[in-house]
């Protein structure tokens, strides 16, 4: 197969410096090895959240963020992270919001304990509520390095790791200037002699999931759109899943279709219901349109006036004066996620 | 009729879309001319979110994004972003429905960035999200955008989402994307189509009470004329009455000041 490129060197005037061709992760081959080295017992993995990231995050780690946008994210996950922190990440996802904005915020609050390195993604915003003023922040002073793919090329990304495979072709990133700057490669099809472009596998250290239900193995059940979480958790070299809900594991086995992620590719199961807030949960929970706003606000002041007051108040408040999950839905309030609970307007899931 | 400018754009959007097709929509107006286009002249027209979600029915309100868990209601079909997308490789997607920051004569797309350096641009965006994999996919390409100088542009600052790219003929083949390519670019004064010999962009509708001329004040690079511009259809008040109380009731998008 000989590498090619589109005619995009005819239009582009973009300034860049090419990667080279790396994993910013586990290889495939290391990917494997852990995979084959794990127990695959069907032992209790339900843990607390706290022991969950102890036990796996680890200073400049590459970690997996699953969800979609402000969907079913794993929120409660990257706070907890944050109160534990981690350093010199590598963040991996399709689309995300908050979870990325909360990691950034703790950067500028404190890089001692929170500190991002880098970022693998398709986009990095809040959608209706507005561009991430954190992620506009660090790019434009130069203080992460961004690798740009589609939101199908990062999903293929991690199907090609679920899969065991080193690469994907994609029939998208070609001609644009994502050919140009991210790690994929243009190359002639050894079988149609076209132009196919190929991801690169992207296998996290650790992914983050919240799931709608799992069993303390942590066979899991995704309702609702499922994003790339299975994908995600089937790359990664260690999966923590925050489960809505723990169920009987009786239930999965009578009804094994409905199981997206399967025990062995999960090391921790946390049930945390709201795990996903302020994002939405189908089935469980709408979005708090109101804290993302908040949130948001504060951070494009910051962006704005340089000034940090603002920031550390929100992490003090909402983060580090807060022991667990519990603690902080505490402070959103019992009658704020009951009004979310029916926004969610009951849609069905299957327990 | 009064109407306001994105009211106009998602009529026009609903105009555009045809019945028995299948639109791959972005937020905001590309889902509210797509519900239209639903409840008017195109009850078999399903739409594809890009969190996972095939042909939904909406009853339980407007998503407020793509990955809006009301876009998942009561769909035919439920999976996660390597379905639908791969739907859409696979030819089952008729339209994308997407937006941007600038657009160049060739329909190609600019939403990462302004700045000549990829690593420090002046200002970021929040990246491609599905646009890139839309564009380059689904069969045609519709694109809303405002029309204003600095959005139709001589040269994008970086290639998101795929046009035609330098106009050339096999441009699309090397880049190796399946879909034919733009189709319709839709803005508050103008509906442009593209040229098949050229592949540049051509002004085919101009809003009542503009002139072609004056749609070319506001674009930096020559616009192609169609032979017979004509003049864009506006909302009804019946349109206006589906939009504002039906579909975005709350004004979410509708209520968005846009120039």
């Amino acid at each position: 197969m000989s590498e090619t490129s589109s005619k995009i060197k005819n239009i582009s005037r973009i300034q860049y410096d090419p990667k080279p061709a790396e994993y910013w992760g586990p290889t495939p081959r290391e990917a494997r090895k852990k995979a084959v080295a794990k127990s695959k017992a069907l032992v209790d993995k339900s843990m607390t959240l706290k022991e969950a990231v102890q036990k796996h995050i680890k200073d400049g780690i590459n970690i997996g963020i699953g969800g979609f946008v402000n969907t079913r994210i794993p929120a409660a996950i990257i706070q907890e992270i944050i109160r534990q922190g981690a350093r010199d990440l590598t963040l991996s996802f399709q689309s995300n919001s908050i979870c990325c904005e909360w990691l950034a915020g703790a950067m500028i609050v404190d890089p001692d304990r929170v500190s991002i390195k880098r970022a693998e993604l398709a986009w990095w915003g809040y959608e209706i509520i507005g561009i991430a003023p954190l992620l506009r922040y660090l790019n434009t002073s130069g203080k992460i390095q961004l690798d740009d793919y589609t939101n199908y090329g990062m999903s293929a990304r991690f199907k090609a790791a679920a899969m065991g495979i080193p690469f994907l072709p994609v029939r998208d990133h070609g001609g644009t200037d994502m050919e140009l700057t991210n790690r994929g490669k243009m190359v002639e099809c050894p079988f149609s002699g076209e132009n196919v472009y190929l991801v690169p596998a992207c296998h996290p250290d650790v992914g983050l999931v919240n799931v709608t239900a799992a069993d303390i193995y942590g066979n899991a059940r995704i309702f609702g759109a499922q994003c790339t979480c299975q994908e995600i958790a089937l790359a990664s070299i260690h999966t923590i899943m925050t489960t809505e809900a723990i169920i009987p594991t009786e239930s999965i086995r009578s009804y094994p279709n409905l199981t997206e992620i399967p025990y062995p590719a999960v090391d921790a199961v946390v049930e945390q219901p709201f795990a996903s807030y302020p994002g939405a949960c189908y089935g469980n929970y709408w979005f708090d349109m109101d804290h993302l706003r908040y949130y948001r606000g504060i951070c494009d002041e910051f962006r704005k006036t340089g000034k940090r007051d603002g920031l550390k108040k929100y992490f003090e408040e909402y983060i580090f004066s807060c022991e667990t999950s519990d603690d902080f839905l505490e402070k959103i309030g019992y009658k704020n996620l009951l009004k979310l609970r029916k926004m969610d307007g009951a849609q069905p899931v299957i327990l | 009729m009064e109407y306001s400018a994105v009211e106009m754009i998602s009529y026009t959007g609903s105009r555009v879309l045809e019945d028995e097709k299948i639109v791959f929509v972005g937020t905001g107006l590309p889902i509210i001319a797509a519900m239209h286009a639903q409840l008017t002249h195109a009850p078999n027209l399903y739409m594809i979110y890009e969190a996972g979600s095939l042909a939904p029915i909406l009853e339980i309100g407007m998503p407020l994004s793509v990955g809006d868990t009301r876009a998942a209601r009561k769909a035919c079909y439920l999976k996660g972003l390597c379905a639908v997308f791969e739907l859409t490789q696979r030819g089952f997607a008729d339209y994308a429905f997407i937006g941007g920051a600038q657009i160049d004569m060739y329909g190609n797309v600019c939403s990462h960035l302004e700045g000549d350096v990829y690593e420090k641009p002046n200002i970021r965006f929040p990246g491609s999200g599905g646009a890139g994999a839309m564009a380059a996919n689904c069969e045609k390409t519709i694109v809303i955008m405002a029309l204003e100088k600095r959005r139709f542009v001589q040269q994008v600052d970086f290639v998101t989402s795929i046009g035609f790219g330098d106009g050339s003929p096999d441009y699309r083949e090397k880049a190796g994307v399946m879909g034919s390519g733009p189709y319709r670019v839709i803005t508050q004064h103008a509906l442009f189509g593209f040229d098949e010999e050229t592949r540049r962009m051509k002004l085919l509708e101009v809003a009542p009470g503009k002139t072609p001329a004056e749609v070319q004040d506001n674009v930096s690079f020559e616009l192609l004329m169609d032979e017979n511009v004509k003049e864009m259809a506006v909302p009804t008040e019946q349109d206006l009455k589906l939009l504002k109380e039906e579909i975005d009731p709350e004004g979410y998008f509708l209520k968005r000041v846009t120039r």
